[in-house]
């Protein structure tokens, strides 16, 4: 399979540190010099740049967390001034505030250049017509991979709000080839082909990237089997900055890490310290040449392994294994984070009190994943009118479809639905599994 | 090639430079820019082997170069286009350029240096012209030719310059830059200074902002001239007045 950049992607590993200490440098003293947080959180430790004179040296700086991004909403962590900025991203926070991040002419240029390699490895050509079906949550990663295959030269169906079935239309009737969509909605689309009773030999599709969720080999193998098609897994943040900034290659042996752009560490969640190599822990990130927006040691959440040894594709680029669950209270419905906060939040601004008893469940139907959420009806939700109930419901469900960018449903539920059994106050996940 | 870790140099108690790291591959042409004052001529300096007591690690072709002193830096390959030119005034420039040679006339290195004498003038065949003349009487222009040319007559793998475009004439330092990327054409090194950031970024593959002592910036020299705090930098306003009406 070709290399998209082999200049980057294949550089010598000494160089490559070298490399990652230059930029790391470049980048803690732009940070520390333009943006007061990371000033602040380096002096409180009583650090300066100026120390960090190994890439280890990194474990000495504090971490940067989801909350960091609400707390200096909206521009406190811009780098920049917002004169050089020129795209302004708006995505889920943890928190009330949402996160907002900022991209100059050359990051957005970054993006583009680790998307299209991203693809490339994925055997992506310009020959192919790419169709991007994610959820709204990931509408940010819509436009980055439009800009990546555009840099590649494909035919780009850029993302588009349908419902599944109208996404399906456009995927045969536009023969697209290469579908990028998360795993909750690639499952669905193989449903929906074969209830359209759809020969799946009729689709041009050759290719399926999934996003945003960590591999299900299940879902791949049945997608393979049953589609005749690719899968590749890339893995990316949705709330900052974007996608892809680890692929998969054509060895499957873990996701390569964009090591140009993005400094990977491994951590313990529980004490922040480095695993040994080799070992399960929390993904933290921090951005080399991103301008606009810097990540110093940011916690993702996400649960990933470091593959040891060399990759047979010739990337000399790190390869991480991308593990199921989260190390924080975020779940994922079809590659879009939630948390439990943000729906408390939500209902109680909605309803304008927040009812005392309350459940968050994932669930799937015809394949299809979705938030449901139930309220207890007590008297401050109950209305002698069938109509006003509905009316609440139905002003709930379109506010938490809308702000958390996945499917929602409300149910009202009386009293019994709630003593049954303990459950967890966080969101529970009640999919079925995939059956291989 | 050369490649800089964590440079720390001190005036006295003044950290001049603070944490630098940087690398030169081979056959890349490098720019550092920088406002005056930022360090990049220490930074030369402490490559050449003209300032002690640098902290951190310069190595050229992975050999450590602390405690060197210049000449025998300059056997190893890096030879110095210095600031200011520094050229020795009454001599003539035929001289000067067998100045650069020094080292290699210790060595009996007759019969080559003859040939690289060919070779300059034929990079600078204005020099040709004024061998026989002081180097002093030669204009701004041609006396930086002539720095060069004496530099090149080290036999170096890696060429350093600082500001070879000062003072001269906008033509004057396209001619310079042109000629520096026919030497890379040919094989050479080269890390250049520059205050004319714009020039520097034009000829370079990759390029450095040096910052009071430190690297704010880096990346392929194309990305760099397009980067707006570059060309805050280069055109001297501050971030005050890009801010207005803004933020």
């Amino acid at each position: 399979m070709p290399i998209w950049n082999t200049g980057e992607e294949c550089l010598d590993v000494e160089e490559r540190a070298q490399m990652q200490l230059e930029r790391l440098q470049s980048t803690l003293n732009r940070a520390y010099k333009n943006v007061p947080y990371y000033r602040n959180r380096l002096q409180e430790k009583g650090i300066e740049p100026s120390q960090i004179e190994a890439l280890v040296d990194l474990q000495q700086i504090p971490f940067t967390a989801r909350e960091d991004f609400s707390d200096n909403y909206p521009y406190g962590l811009f780098a920049v001034p917002l004169r050089d900025v020129v795209r302004i991203h708006t995505a889920q926070g943890s928190a009330l505030k949402p996160t907002v991040s900022g991209f100059t002419k050359p990051d957005l240029a970054v993006w583009r250049e680790m998307v299209a390699r991203a693809l490339y490895a994925s055997g992506v050509s310009k020959s192919d017509i790419l169709q991007i079906d994610v959820d709204p949550g990931l509408i940010n990663w819509g436009r980055a991979y439009k800009d990546g295959a555009e840099a590649i030269e494909s035919s780009v169906i850029p993302l588009t709000i349908l419902t599944p079935e109208k996404q399906l239309m456009l995927l045969r009737d536009y023969k697209t080839s290469v579908l990028i969509t998360s795993h909750s909605a690639a499952k669905q689309m193989m449903h929906l082909v074969f209830r359209a009773n759809l020969n799946p030999n009729e689709l041009a599709l050759k290719t399926v990237i999934l996003v945003g969720e960590p591999p299900e080999v299940a879902i791949q193998e049945r997608l393979k089997d049953e589609l005749h098609v690719k899968t590749w897994v890339h893995y990316g943040l949705s709330e900052v900055p974007g996608p892809a900034l680890a692929f998969e290659c054509e060895a499957r042996q873990g996701l390569h890490v964009s090591e140009d752009h993005f400094f990977p560490e491994v951590v313990d969640p529980a004490t922040g310290r480095a695993v040994p190599e080799g070992e399960a822990g929390e993904l933290v990130l921090t951005t080399l040449t991103t301008r606009a927006f810097p990540l110093v040691r940011y916690r993702t959440g996400d649960r990933v392994r470091l593959v040891p040894g060399t990759c047979p594709c010739g990337r000399s680029l790190s390869r991480i294994e991308w593990l199921p669950s989260r190390t924080d209270e975020m779940r994922v419905i079809r590659g879009v984070k939630v948390n439990h906060q943000q729906i408390l939040y939500l209902i109680e601004r909605t309803l304008g009190f927040l009812p005392p008893s309350h459940r968050f469940l994932i669930r799937s139907e015809d394949l299809r994943d979705f938030l449901e959420v139930w309220l207890k009806v007590d008297e401050a939700l109950f209305s002698d009118e069938v109509k006003g109930m509905e009316r609440l419901c139905l002003r709930l469900d379109r506010e938490l479809t809308q702000e958390l960018g996945v499917p929602v449903k409300i149910r009202l539920k009386e009293e019994g639905s709630f003593q049954s059994q303990p459950f967890s106050p966080l969101i529970e996940d009640l999919r079925q599994q995939f059956p291989g | 090639m050369l490649r800089v870790r964590n440079l720390k140099c001190y005036y006295g108690k003044i950290r001049a430079i603070n944490a630098v790291s940087l690398s030169v591959r081979p056959r890349e042409l490098i720019a550092l820019i920088g406002a005056n004052g930022a360090g990049k001529s220490t930074l030369l300096q402490a490559i050449c082997g003209l300032l002690p007591n640098w902290e951190g690690e310069i190595l050229f072709d992975k050999e450590s170069l602390q405690g060197f002193k210049a000449p025998a830096i300059v056997q190893r390959g890096i030879s110095l286009v210095p600031e200011g030119r520094l050229l020795f005034a009454p001599m003539t420039v035929l001289d000067n350029l067998r100045l650069g040679a020094y080292l290699r006339y210790r060595k009996r290195d007759h019969q080559r240096i003859g040939e690289d004498l060919e070779s300059v003038m034929e990079l600078f065949p204005v020099l040709r012209e004024r061998a026989g003349q002081p180097a002093g009487t030669l204009s701004g222009g041609e006396q930086q030719m002539l720095a060069i040319a004496r530099a090149l007559m080290a036999r170096p793998r890696l060429l350093l310059l600082d500001e070879p475009s000062m003072g001269l004439a906008p033509f004057l330092v396209r001619l310079i830059l042109d000629t520096l990327v026919q030497l890379k054409e040919q094989g050479m090194t080269i890390l250049l200074i520059e205050q004319n950031a714009r020039a520097a970024l034009q000829i370079a593959d990759r390029g450095y902002v040096l910052e009071n002592g430190q690297i704010v910036l880096d990346g392929a020299a194309a990305d760099l001239l397009a980067d707006q705090d570059v060309k805050r930098a280069y055109l001297g306003k501050d971030y005050r007045e890009f801010y207005e009406g803004r933020a």
